[in-house]
């Protein structure tokens, strides 16, 4: 048989260049055989790269139609062919190998798009108490939120499982009997963490004050309890004082002024937001409405708004100025108490909001 | 133990003599005003831009502790004189850096004291009472 001669090779052992690099598995076509002049080398090739045990049997079948005189050239053409041949099941393994690549690829875009999926779920849950509809884009909040906002959206959803963290923390560490400084260490990041988001809140505000304004971030229970943008200062101390045990008389008269002062700094930024009201409103009102053409008061309007990103930092001012003090008056283990409180007491708030998401009252 | 005149009360004698603002100075700023005379003679003493509601903050807050400031309001168009008289008086004290004064700002007892974000923050802390006492706006 001519073909006993013809060295039949496995692709491992054949140095050779792949007939054609191909980027994207899609692309990859039989067309790799470029210089094959039989059509018959391509039928083969089909079946080579299921079945290479039979492979050589097919050939032999083929190739039994050379007489004699054709033996150089049908030896040398057999040389070709199992070069070809090689080089097809070498380039077959690599497409399955980027096919297989490929198909993992599409796996991780999945699971991003489900992840990507629930957490606009959970934003526009937030959202729906304000009774707008699934609407994604409106999230019941008129206009869409500007650049920026998305970020801090990611960024305070972050924040809040931080905080459940430092809460757990917190509640461990004072059970145990973790020293003074290792406490200490606990109460200044939590302090910190509030720093931060006071931070945010400032960025956002410079985006989109009226979005940090309507305090559509928060969850629903959260923002019954909405002043300026966040938190009452006052409010958090009312809730705190009476929960800690072990507090000095001097310390009652600093935590008592303390309460009285942010009482006081609260009414007067309240009613500085209330002159911001009036002076809005007055330049939306300002000539005659109903004429038809306002775009003069549209622009005064629009250097007035300025003005709510001033009080809305002044707001975070005033939090933040509350918690350093409160931290003041207080020992390590005292603030560490304060700070379990506080986390929990948001804990418990968030908590009223998904039972509320999950369980709205019936309709009347 | 020595302490402004509880928030609540004063808040209700505002109430009863609102009409009246002579409880609280207002300044208009033509020139001629001696604004040096003025910062040294006044013991709480507001520099605010008109219709600027952190100023009006700023007036609460201290009208809220029992205080009677003065206030000085600035238009649009004065501000930037006012504002170089005011560095003036201040560089003439002891010099602060050459950056601009940014309204609200308020002066106690002749010295200058700061914005909004010195006066909330000092307040929350009792410093600012002290401050007040110390300047005579303040006598129980």
């Amino acid at each position: 048989m001519n073909y006993s001669s013809t060295q039949f090779v496995t692709p491992n052992s054949m140095t050779y260049e792949p007939v054609q690099q191909t980027g994207f598995w899609g692309d990859f076509t039989v067309n790799g055989f470029v210089n094959s002049p039989s059509p018959f080398i391509l039928e083969v090739d089909g079946k080579l790269s299921n079945q290479s045990e039979d492979s050589s049997h097919g050939m032999v079948g083929i190739l039994d139609g050379y007489d004699q005189e054709d033996s150089k050239r049908g030896e040398k053409s057999g040389l070709q062919v199992s070069r070809r041949l090689a080089q097809n099941r070498e380039a077959a393994r690599k497409s399955r190998i980027r096919k297989k690549a490929y198909v993992q690829q599409l796996e991780n875009s999945k699971i991003r798009l489900l992840q990507l999926e629930q957490e606009l779920e959970r934003v526009k849950q937030q959202g729906q108490y304000m009774g707008e509809g699934v609407d994604a884009s409106q999230l019941g909040y008129s206009g869409n939120p500007k650049p920026g906002i998305e970020t801090f959206q990611v960024d305070h959803g972050h924040w809040v499982e931080e905080q459940n963290i430092q809460t757990t923390e917190l509640r461990n560490a004072l059970k145990s009997q973790i020293g003074e400084i290792e406490l200490r260490i606990l109460v200044d990041s939590c302090m910190s963490h509030y720093f931060n988001l006071f931070h945010m809140k400032t960025i956002a505000a410079k985006a989109d004050a009226f979005y940090v304004m309507s305090g559509m971030w928060k969850t629903q229970a959260e923002r019954f309890f909405l002043w300026i943008g966040g938190f009452r200062p006052s409010e958090i101390l009312k809730i705190l004082i009476p929960r800690l045990e072990t507090l000095t008389e001097q310390q009652l008269v600093e935590a008592g002024n303390l309460k009285q002062s942010c009482h006081q700094a609260e009414d007067a930024l309240s009613q500085g937001m209330e002159k911001l009201q009036q002076i809005l409103s007055s330049t939306i009102a300002a000539g005659q409405l109903g004429e038809g053409n306002y775009l003069p008061q549209m622009d005064a309007a629009m250097e007035r708004l300025e003005a709510l990103v001033r009080v809305l930092n002044q707001a975070d001012h005033l939090r933040r100025e509350t918690l350093e003090q409160m931290a003041r008056i207080l020992t390590t283990r005292q603030a560490a108490r304060a700070f379990l409180a506080l986390g929990e007491y948001f804990e418990r708030l968030r908590a009223l909001s998904s039972l509320w998401s999950s369980n709205p009252p019936e309709p009347a | 133990m020595q302490e402004a005149i509880p928030y609540r009360r004063w808040a209700t004698n505002q109430n009863n003599s609102s009409s009246s603002t002579s409880s609280t100075i207002y300044l208009k700023g033509p020139e001629g005003h001696d604004l040096k005379r003025i910062v040294e003679e006044t013991p709480v003493l507001i520099f605010m831009k008109s219709g600027d509601c952190m100023g009006h903050v700023v007036k609460r807050l201290l009208q809220g502790l029992g205080v009677n400031p003065c206030v000085y309001e600035i238009d649009d168009k004065d501000e930037k004189r006012i504002c170089v008289e005011i560095m003036g008086i201040i560089d003439g004290g002891g010099g602060r850096d050459g950056e601009g004064v940014q309204f609200p700002v308020a002066f106690i007892g002749g010295e200058l004291f700061g914005g909004l974000d010195r006066v909330m923050a000092t307040h929350i802390t009792g410093e600012l009472n002290l401050v007040l006492k110390q300047a005579g706006a303040l006598w129980l």
